[in-house]
């Protein structure tokens, strides 16, 4: 039904007024006298308190409509910010593949200005790279050789921040990283931290070779280890367009000639740091070396593996010949599976001595 | 006389008054630019079907009512009193609002102290 069209607006109080219009007349015949007095009296007030209701309604209507149009206006502004907010987190999570989480988090807390500014502090710094990795990268089909370099790169990176280690970059093969700022846990402990990152890299990167190796890729990815612990220039680098958060200085480099002096799948460490870890594991002291550009001889320590109190978990991985592959992680195993696999390994023993 | 259906917007109710089945519903917002231009057409369909009701059943579900609203409401409830009063009709009214809006819980009791003659009740939603 469409509503009734009609010439005279509608009135709300058109009763009220009605009313009122009954009045007026009434009391202008009415005999005068105390009560006719009264009701002109009363009249005169329900007029004034229908006049104020009508006001107090209308300016009540008008404060709603202000309010109902802030808050609607509220309303769109959180969205919009809700909608930037959202945009800034995506952005943010994009960006956080390309710095290390503590920067990251550092810049996006505020506790680091973006401004070119370094200071020097002791640090722990580590670098790896693949040997012969241009021969490798030469022998392998780009598809695969890039499947395998992100493995090993997610690998490592996974080791690295669990460790809490603050990725400096990736340069082509190598990797390049440090303990102690922007979060450090003391000199001695970043440095420990360092190392025993450092073993379980090598360790995993052991089990992942081996997974390659039945994938038909033979010692994939051979990886030195060179680890240092001395004073660096650390912070932003660069110029006000565009900066760097990274760590320069002769430690630096020569952390890096110890990396290209590690044996192959092994880690090589100053002096320095061994003085931080010569609780934690073994090493194999190796003669005074000059290394180019560094002035004085340097004293280097081949890490050998974790003391037996030091052990993080120890990990078997046999050499695989062809028919042969046997990796085991101590760790993983409760003691009913220890047994249950020491009974299956005497009797493999017995039926490979049996063959023979 | 037809159905008088009226959809809600964002400053209006959803109404509906359905002579037939004797039922008069508001639901939503109401805070209209000019409430007796908007509210107008209703009292007159609403008093309309009433003056010629036997059963009438009344649902409110009401959000948000600005003033003049509320004035509308009044003048819709005086609508129904009178014909309450004539005898010649039995009236039942159901004010319902959301569980944790004690505003339109309180507008549903004045209005039942206003007009304890009429039969209502008052009902939470979750």
């Amino acid at each position: 039904m469409t509503p009734p069209s009609d010439a005279t607006p509608f009135d709300l109080y058109a009763r009220e007024n009605a009313l009122l219009a009954e009045a007026d007349p009434l009391l202008a015949e009415a005999a005068s006298g105390p009560l006719t007095d009264y009701l002109q009296r009363l009249v005169k007030q329900y007029r004034s308190t229908l006049r104020d209701n009508l006001q107090l309604t209308r300016h009540s209507d008008r404060q709603q409509a202000k309010l109902f149009d802030f808050n609607r206006n509220l309303k769109k502004q959180s969205e919009e910010l809700e909608a930037r907010r959202q945009a800034f987190e995506d952005l943010s999570n994009k960006l956080a593949k390309y710095l290390a989480p503590q920067v990251h988090d550092a810049i996006f807390s505020g506790r680091q200005d973006s401004q070119i500014a370094t200071r020097r502090k002791k640090l722990t710094v580590f670098f790896s790279d693949i040997q012969d990795f241009t021969s490798t990268a030469e022998s392998m089909q780009p598809e695969a050789l890039t499947d395998c370099l992100n493995e090993y790169f997610s690998l490592l990176t996974r080791i690295a921040l669990a460790h809490g280690a603050t990725i400096d970059k990736y340069i082509g093969d190598a990797m390049m990283l440090f303990f102690g700022d922007p979060e450090s846990r003391g000199v001695r402990e970043d440095a420990r931290a360092c190392v025993r990152m450092a073993v379980e890299m090598q360790q995993a990167l052991s089990v992942l070779r081996q997974r390659w190796r039945s994938e038909g890729f033979t010692n994939l990815f051979q990886t030195r280890m060179g680890i240092n612990t001395g004073y660096c220039n650390v912070g932003n680098f660069g110029s006000d367009q565009r900066l760097a958060y990274t760590i320069i200085g002769g430690e630096v480099n020569l952390t890096a000639r110890i990396e290209s002096c590690a044996d192959t799948n092994g880690i090589l460490i100053s002096h320095e740091t061994y003085a931080h870890v010569t609780d934690m594991v073994h090493v194999q002291e190796r003669p005074p070396v000059s290394l180019k550009g560094i002035s004085r001889e340097i004293q280097t320590y081949a890490v050998q593996g974790f003391k037996d109190s030091q052990a993080a978990h120890k990990l078997v991985a046999l050499h695989h010949p062809a028919g042969v592959a046997i990796d085991v992680d101590l760790a993983e195993l409760d003691e009913p599976t220890r047994l249950l696999l020491a009974q299956q390994l005497r009797e493999a023993l017995q039926q490979i001595d049996g063959n023979w | 006389m037809q159905p008088f259906i009226l959809e809600a917007t964002d400053r209006t109710p959803r109404i509906e008054i359905i002579p037939e089945l004797g039922r008069i519903a508001l639901s939503g917002e109401s805070f209209p630019e000019d409430a007796a231009t908007f509210y107008g057409p209703v009292i007159d369909a609403a008093s309309t079907m009433v003056a010629q009701a036997k059963t009438l059943a009344i649902e409110f579900s009401l959000i948000y009512v600005n003033s003049s609203s509320m004035k509308a409401l009044y003048r819709l409830f005086e609508v129904m009193d009178e014909r309450r009063a004539s005898g010649e009709c039995s009236t039942e009214i159901i004010w319902t609002h959301e569980s944790d809006d004690d505003v339109m819980q309180e507008l549903g009791e004045d209005f039942k102290d206003r007009f304890p003659e009429l039969s209502f009740k008052i009902l939470a939603t979750e």
